[in-house]
């Protein structure tokens, strides 16, 4: 490799001249000097600016106590929603879902959330009502988030309809009229994380089939 | 001049009657009560008398309670205090208290650092965060108390005119207070760099603190 500067991702510390790999994964590249290695695991790791599922687990006069998966509990304001005073605060019960924002994920610190955009819009943060949330791993988050889309999620949203939030803390909701709806979506999305491109092909159609 | 000392073998609790108000004076570890001018231990520890030297106007003992090995420096308001910071979140830092001065404390004592103690400037746009980070030495000076006349209970650490029961108000608002010694992410032992900023030796990575400004 010739001489040029790398710029080293996730996954790739420099221990003096050497770069180690410190986690298990595909090593990606992108052009012209960026490298990372790109895992998938159940444990999130916060960071700002990421979308996540959060589950309010307690109450405090400042803050609401978040469960986002990650190493330690999330502080979610209690002012941060739009128009919020201190005359209209939301009264969560423990075990809300919440589609949040991470503001600021500082090592040693409790991560901060918000449920206000850039512009402090509500834009799509809140409450999701009703609905199931599932477990993922975070690559498959990633993957449900990507374009192009998912080819599960794009096959089961031509005959299906329901709706989805996906936090990239390897959790997603999912909501449709019907439970058979909700559980058949949920399913699907979470096999389809251990087949391949081929085989999600054999298996959507197999499973649109079978509804019908 | 040499002060002759008595210590008993008794050993007294707070509360205990050291003597009259009239014949003993109270010296460290005891209190002069203005009801009923009597003198009370507010420590436990042997009983001690200090006979005064023959030169001072006032003949009265001074009555004492030492010994004890929990006896250690205890912080005071206006003292500076060496802690290590050991929880940063929005709006303080809690730290533990290692040294009063020049000495190690013999017990636990708890500081907390708030927001707009952290410096004497723009003091609502402080991050945390970039001021300390767990593990941090830092230099701090125990906040004077309001109150004008301080009266403490100096056993078991509730010294009601300080911060609050739990834990000291420690301030860094000043250029020799900070951050005196810290680790980057990498495990070195960071060198200063300018009052806000401190570099790792081993990678090289500029990290911020709140730095104390150490020498002339």
């Amino acid at each position: 490799m010739a001489n040029q500067t790398l710029k080293l991702g996730g996954g790739l510390p420099q221990d003096g001249d050497a770069i180690c790999v410190m986690k298990a994964g595909k090593l990606r590249f992108m052009k012209p000097n960026k490298y990372w290695v790109e895992s998938s695991q159940k444990r999130y790791v916060p960071s700002a600016g990421d979308n996540v599922l959060g589950v309010v687990v307690d109450t405090k006069p400042e803050n609401f106590l978040v469960d986002i998966k990650g190493p330690a509990l999330a502080f979610l304001p209690v002012l941060s929603f739009e128009g919020g005073t201190r005359r209209n605060i939301p009264k969560f019960e423990v075990g809300t879902l919440l589609y949040v924002r991470v503001v600021s994920a500082n090592t040693g610190m409790n991560p901060e959330l918000t449920c206000m955009d850039a512009n402090g819009k509500a834009a799509e943060y809140g409450v999701l009502k009703e609905g199931y949330m599932f477990e993922s791993s975070t690559g498959l988050s990633r993957a449900l988030l990507s374009s192009p889309p998912h080819p599960v999620l794009e096959g089961l949203g031509k005959k299906l309809s329901f709706e989805i939030a996906v936090g990239i803390n390897g959790r997603f909701w999912v909501n449709a009229s019907q439970s058979s709806t909700v559980i058949l979506v949920g399913n699907a999305i979470q096999k389809s994380e251990s087949l391949s491109l081929v085989q999600q092909k054999i298996y959507l159609e197999k499973l649109l089939k079978s509804i019908q | 001049m040499k002060e002759e000392e008595e210590i008993e073998i008794e050993m007294v609790t707070p509360g205990e009657v050291l003597g009259k108000g009239s014949e003993v004076k109270a010296g460290k570890g005891a209190y002069l009560s203005p009801d009923n001018n009597t003198v009370f231990a507010s420590l436990t520890g042997r009983r001690s008398l200090v006979h005064p030297s023959p030169h001072s106007p006032d003949q009265r003992p001074t009555v004492e309670v030492i010994g004890h090995k929990a006896h250690g420096p205890v912080p005071e308001p206006g003292c500076v205090v060496i802690a290590r910071v050991t929880k940063v979140m929005a709006r303080m830092a809690s730290a533990d208290i290692m040294c009063v001065g020049s000495k190690s404390v013999r017990e636990k004592f708890s500081g907390v650092i708030r927001q707009q103690d952290v410096r004497a400037t723009e003091i609502d746009k402080v991050d945390m965060h970039s001021s300390f980070r767990p593990g941090d030495i830092v230099k701090a000076s125990v906040v004077q108390c309001n109150n004008a006349n301080p009266r403490h209970v100096t056993r078991l650490y509730l010294l009601i005119s300080l911060g609050d029961a739990r834990a000291y108000y420690l301030s860094t608002a000043q250029n020799e207070l900070g951050v005196v010694s810290a680790e980057s992410m990498a495990g070195g032992t960071m060198v200063p760099v300018s009052w806000t900023e401190m570099q790792c030796p081993l990678t090289g990575q500029i990290e911020q603190r709140k730095v104390a400004k150490v020498g002339a």
